[in-house]
């Protein structure tokens, strides 16, 4: 079976401090990888390639098999790759429902989007109450839910899960990673990037870890922890 | 009467009819060092929002040394002794490191003269560019103060935020979600450097945070917020292992 | 019994009477809304867009003699909505979401680019006295009085009809499709809507591609209601209808349409009813004669400035255009001090042997062309006051310039007054107009400031110029607005070198001034604002001080400027220097040049002054040849390309924001930073082989 992401030697020169370098590895079906490293290592760089928005200099992006390195965002997003960005990751500008609509439409066609979208409430009722509200004035933490409600509906092949627990409370990061667990459960791929590697740690089996742009090492999750602490000791 | 440098009375702030904050009373004694806790949209940054002006509160008064400073501007209030930082980083765009010190310092001295300007006497003078050297050396930036702002990592424009309103010799500093963004290590040295600034110049700070070890750390007394309420305040300590709090914040089960 | 009657009736006609002017004001409003809600763009050239539809259907129809139905197809499904696939292509596809101001100048340049383009690509000339026909036969001539009060022709119910109907199906086709959400996610970040699985160039090719062929519709439907086709009148019309869309707050299409119905129903009543207080005391009279057709600029900057829904209309910032690699620094930061002194001296020596040549060869049309640079320089450096320090947009710089133009006109001619004396008191005026114009502006942000200044300006155009104590009244149809030139002890300023060379200096003392300004108190204020307000107010920066000060420091400048110029041409010449569209040419040579720094207004300046003559009428070629009158038989080339030129420079600022002379300034940095780089390898290759 093929790995559900594969990237090849992938560089990429964005900026003083997100080029990366030389980054391969691959995430097979069902299977959660997590994406460690100190802030402006290039983890952002690396899930922006594996998605398709930033084009990488050299190096190659299989997707399923299929190489479309250079391919815009939305083929990817049509090959089962899903994209949960750092910070707001819904549109400010249209209601929670909006939101909702606007990606079923392209998935379940117009007959499911109702369908789908109770779907989504019923996963988070705390959205339903929000419905007609703008995107843009729910909390951190609601915003979140909404991005999660539109992959959890969708189930696609693989999410890329860029910083979910950035800025939110411990109580919220911990209902998030409840939902990522049950959405691995459903037989999607995760690839987390994580500064918070506790919660990561817990729900994924192998871990990568970037320095400087480059991979330093990639293994078990279990071990993880102590190749960070050497890093710290280091210093 | 006697410490109490800043005092938050009432305050209460309604966006369209949801509460986002009802009736929050904070007292800050001089030298003191506060934490400000809750789940997301429980009204943190509304609270900061609310103290420094840029939301004006439906209710309650905010007086700093005694003075009633609630129907200032913020830049009024900022200039009477309120720094702040930012949870997304505030920077100016196309400035150096010590362009971003060196206004503060400029407003600060209240030299704001125009026919200096206009006769080209308003390029920085010695003794200003050495305060702004002063506070950058402090914080470990000495080295980038003419980098622009755009080459700097998350951690470092943190600290040039620090740096900055430090610069308006704040009386009390309100601190939100520094840590956001950092990893363990560049919390800790922030932390650290934090303490040292504040023992050699004698500020309060306010401090919202979502990392509980930064708070117990850093923090003698804290107030926890839920829907815009005070649900709890005291010893930072004694608030931390309040089961109230654990369930609230931690999303720990007290069963 | 018969008073209220008639009171009834008046009102009705009044009502009748603006329907039809209602609708058109409404269907741009409409289209313009479209624009902005599928695009972010706040398309000031959307009235280009109609004129150019109103103009190929007219001379389809009557040069060419196609049928109507081919010509209204051609014109408005085919040309408009390709133009609109160009523009979106070409430009507005490399602008990053969220660059508002930056998509407003582009607008403004294509607002003037495009009429003379398509004017010279069809040879087309707006002809007097030939009113354009309407689609349906005979539409001017049948007329329709359902109520016995006022008559609709044929041509007004037309457009009345249009658009109700195409207001209805564009509100559906927001609230049903898919498409319509996908327009609108588009707009915030082109990027999330790709992640959503949706192409959004695609998306955006079709906005821009609906609102084009709606502007082209617009236009065919409004052109009867003018005698002549010409495109400063659909630029106007734009102002009209962004008060229309005002009221539905950029947002509401119905609530668009609902505004420019009500507007047109509020001019033919203020028409009907406004009192007549004197018909002796001639200002007083012309306020009564001008004011009406002003009801829309004074509407417009009422609500711009007070009406606080408005403002809750921010930009929402794309998250995901921290995916941009950051912009570069400028390179006057990044080179060394050595090349710095460099250009310097070697601007400073070329300047030098200009002025020399000038001074000693030129013979009077080019001492007049160098005099007429060095003074739009001065104007322009108004707006690099305004803008490059302080990111903000006006669009009323003409009328600052106007007002201190008049002023030496009216001390000069009542007092008698020194001119130089004068031209300080204008400028002094004109500041003191920008800076309690900006207070209640400059707050508001975004494209605000821009349109209430436009506003402003076509408020200052349409009425205070006819005001006898400002343009001069009847008095100065007959006699001209003159302006002598001043003796000021030994130099006389008639004579055009000795002017030229006060200009010179004065134009030195402001650029100094203007680089002080930069990097004193007021221009590190400025650049903190623009890069965060809410951070610059947390350290004790006010929001409002630096920008009202950098409006007066603008308007003095564009005041002293103004009387400069009418001192050089010793008449204020209202019609030919200052007008509102005139003077949009000039924010977009400054900001397409580079706004942040002198060199750019200067360029400017000499650009706008003689280029024409340099270049399109052959002087250049000339020179080369060393003969003028073997100059090629396509010379003189006609001076509209000098606005297609400079308008269309404006895709150049799509993608170089900085401006064209920083982004070339940088490239030859970069050149010498190779040169250097390839240098010392070879030098350390040699040392190591050695």
């Amino acid at each position: 079976m093929n790995p559900i992401l594969t990237l090849e030697s992938v560089s990429a020169n964005y900026g003083p401090f997100n080029a990366i370098f030389d980054v391969s590895f691959s995430v097979n079906p069902g299977e959660a990888v997590a994406l460690l490293g100190a802030n402006g290592v290039g983890k952002t760089s690396v899930a922006r390639v594996a998605s398709g928005l930033i084009t990488p200099s050299s190096g190659k992006t299989i997707v399923d098999g299929v190489d479309i390195t250079g391919a815009r965002p939305h083929r990817f997003v049509q090959a089962g790759v899903a994209h949960a960005v750092e910070g707001r990751s819904v549109f400010a500008s249209l209601t929670v429902e909006e939101n909702l609509r606007l990606s079923f439409q392209r998935v379940f066609g117009r007959s499911g989007v109702p369908t789908a979208i109770e779907k989504a409430f019923s996963e988070f009722p705390a959205l339903e109450r929000r419905r007609d509200q703008l995107a843009g004035k729910l909390s951190g933490g609601e915003q979140r839910m909404l991005s999660l409600a539109r992959v959890l509906v969708e189930a696609p092949k693989l999410l890329i899960a860029d910083e979910l627990s950035l800025g939110l409370a411990p109580v919220i990061v911990k209902k998030i990673y409840d939902q990522l667990a049950r959405l691995r459960a459903n037989g999607t791929a995760l690839l987390i990037v994580e500064q918070q590697v506790g919660h990561a740690l817990k729900l994924c089996e192998r871990a990568i870890i970037l320095e400087h742009g480059r991979i330093v090492w990639a293994g078990p999750s279990n071990q993880a922890t102590e190749r960070l602490a050497m890093r710290f000791t280091e210093k | 009467m006697s410490g109490i440098l800043l005092d938050v009375r009432n305050i209460g702030k309604n966006f369209d009819a949801i509460a986002a904050l009802s009736e929050v009373s904070v007292q800050v004694e001089a030298g003191e060092r506060i934490g400000i806790i809750g789940p997301n949209g429980a009204g943190k940054t509304t609270f900061f929002n609310c103290v420094l002006g840029v939301l004006t509160p439906d209710t309650g008064t905010v007086y700093l040394a005694s003075e009633d400073i609630s129907q200032f501007p913020v830049h009024e209030r900022a200039r009477r002794g309120i720094g702040r930082t930012f949870q997304r980083i505030e920077l100016f765009s196309g400035s150096t490191v010590r362009d971003h010190l060196l206004i503060a310092e400029r407003i600060r001295r209240g030299t704001g003269n125009l026919w200096r300007d206009l006769t080209g006497r308003g390029k920085p003078r010695i003794e200003e560019i050495e305060a702004c050297d002063h506070v950058l050396d402090l914080l470990g930036l000495g080295e980038l103060a003419n980098r622009p702002i755009e080459q700097l990592s998350l951690g470092q424009g943190r600290l040039v935020e620090v740096g900055r309103a430090l610069m308006t010799q704040p009386k009390v500093l309100l601190l939100d979600e520094p840590s956001s963004g950092l990893d363990h290590q560049e919390t800790a040295d922030l932390a650290e450097t934090l303490l040292e600034v504040q023992a050699s110049s004698n500020f309060s700070i306010i401090l919202v945070e979502h990392d509980v070890e930064l708070v117990a750390s850093f923090t003698d007394r804290c107030y926890v917020l839920d829907f815009g309420r005070l649900i709890a305040s005291g010893a930072t300590q004694e608030v931390l292992t309040n089961p109230v709090v654990r369930e609230a914040y931690l999303g720990e089960n007290i069963s | 019994m018969l008073f209220a009657s008639s009171v009834a009736e008046d009102f009705l006609r009044g009502i009748l009477q603006g329907l039809p002017p209602g609708a058109v004001y409404g269907l741009i409003a409409v289209g313009f809304v479209l624009a902005y809600k599928t695009s972010g763009v706040f398309n000031l050239a959307f009235g280009a867009q109609a004129y150019i539809s109103a103009a190929l259907f007219f001379h389809a129809r009557n040069e060419w003699q196609w049928n109507v139905v081919v010509a209204f197809t051609f014109a408005v499904f085919l040309v408009a909505p390709a133009i609109g696939l160009i523009l979106e292509r070409l430009i507005f596809r490399h602008l990053p979401p969220g660059s508002a101001l930056a998509k407003l100048v582009i607008a403004i340049g294509l607002s003037v680019a495009l009429p003379h383009l398509f004017e010279l690509l069809i040879g087309f000339e707006p002809v007097g006295g030939r009113t354009p026909e309407g689609l349906l036969p005979n539409g001017g001539g049948v007329f329709y009085d359902p109520f016995g009060v006022y008559p609709l022709s044929r041509n007004e119910l037309t457009a009345l009809v249009v658009a109700v109907i195409a207001t209805a199906l564009l509100t559906a086709l927001f609230r049903f499709s898919a498409i319509g959400l996908q327009m609108r996610a588009a707009v915030e970040s082109p990027r999330m809507t790709e992640l959503n699985g949706i192409r959004a160039d695609r998306v955006a090719a079709f906005s821009w591609a609906l609102s084009s062929t709606f502007a082209g519709l617009a236009g065919v439907l409004m052109a009867p209601r003018f005698n002549t086709l010409a495109a400063p009148d659909y630029f106007n019309l734009i102002i009209v209808a962004i008060t229309a869309a005002a009221f539905g707050r950029l947002m509401s299409l119905p609530r668009a349409l609902v505004g420019g119905f009500g507007l047109g129903i509020l001019i033919a009543q203020v028409d009907t009813f406004l009192p007549r207080f004197s018909a002796n005391n001639s200002w007083v009279k012309a306020i009564e004669d001008n004011v009406t057709p002003a009801m829309p600029f004074i509407a417009l900057f009422l609500l711009v400035a007070f009406w606080p829904p408005l403002r809750a209309n921010k930009d929402q910032v794309d998250p995901l255009s921290g995916v941009d690699p950051p912009p570069q620094l400028p390179v006057a930061v990044v080179r060394t001090r050595f090349m710095t002194n460099l250009t310097h001296s070697v601007g400073v020596g070329f300047l030098s042997v200009v002025g020399f040549v000038v001074m000693t060869r030129a013979d009077k049309s080019w001492v007049f062309l160098v005099t007429q640079a060095a003074i739009i320089s001065l104007i322009l450096l108004s707006i690099t006051v305004l803008t490059g320090l302080g990111g903000m947009i006006s669009l009323s710089q003409g009328s600052f310039a106007a007002i201190g133009a008049f002023t030496v006109f009216q001390l000069a001619d009542r007092t008698g007054m020194s001119t130089v004396l004068a031209a300080v008191i204008g400028a002094l005026v004109a500041a003191a107009v920008s800076g309690l114009l900006a207070i209640p502006l400059v707050r508001l942000g975004g494209m605000w400031v821009p349109i209430a200044t436009l506003a402003f300006a076509s408020f200052f155009d349409a009425v205070v110029v006819k005001l006898p104590f400002v343009g001069g009244g009847d008095k100065a149809l007959i006699e001209g607005t003159r302006i002598p030139r001043p003796v000021i002890g030994p130099w006389n300023l008639t004579n055009d070198k000795t002017f030229l060379v006060f200009v010179v200096l004065i134009l030195i003392v402001v650029s100094a001034g203007v680089i002080a300004i930069r990097s004193g108190t007021l221009g590190r204020s400025l650049a903190a604002l623009r890069g965060s307000e809410v951070a610059s107010q947390s350290i004790g920066v006010s929001p409002v001080r630096p920008r009202v000060i950098a409006f007066v420091i603008s308007g003095f400048i564009a005041g002293l400027g103004g009387a400069l110029l009418g001192m050089q041409q010793e008449n204020v010449n209202y019609a030919g220097n200052f007008t509102p569209y005139a003077t949009l040419f000039w924010l977009v040579l400054v900001v397409t040049l580079g706004s942040r720094t002198v060199e750019g207004a200067i360029q400017g300046g000499v650009g706008f002054s003689l280029f024409d003559r340099i270049i399109f009428r052959g002087d250049l070629f000339g020179w080369i040849l060393r003969d003028p009158d073997r100059v090629p038989g396509f010379f003189p080339v006609s001076a509209k390309w000098r606005f297609v030129l400079f308008g269309l420079s404006t895709i150049g600022f799509a993608k170089h924001p900085e401006g064209l002379v920083e982004s070339g300034k940088r490239k030859s940095h970069e050149r010498m930073e190779r040169r250097r780089a390839r240098r010392e390898a070879r030098k350390s290759l040699e040392g190591a082989s050695s």
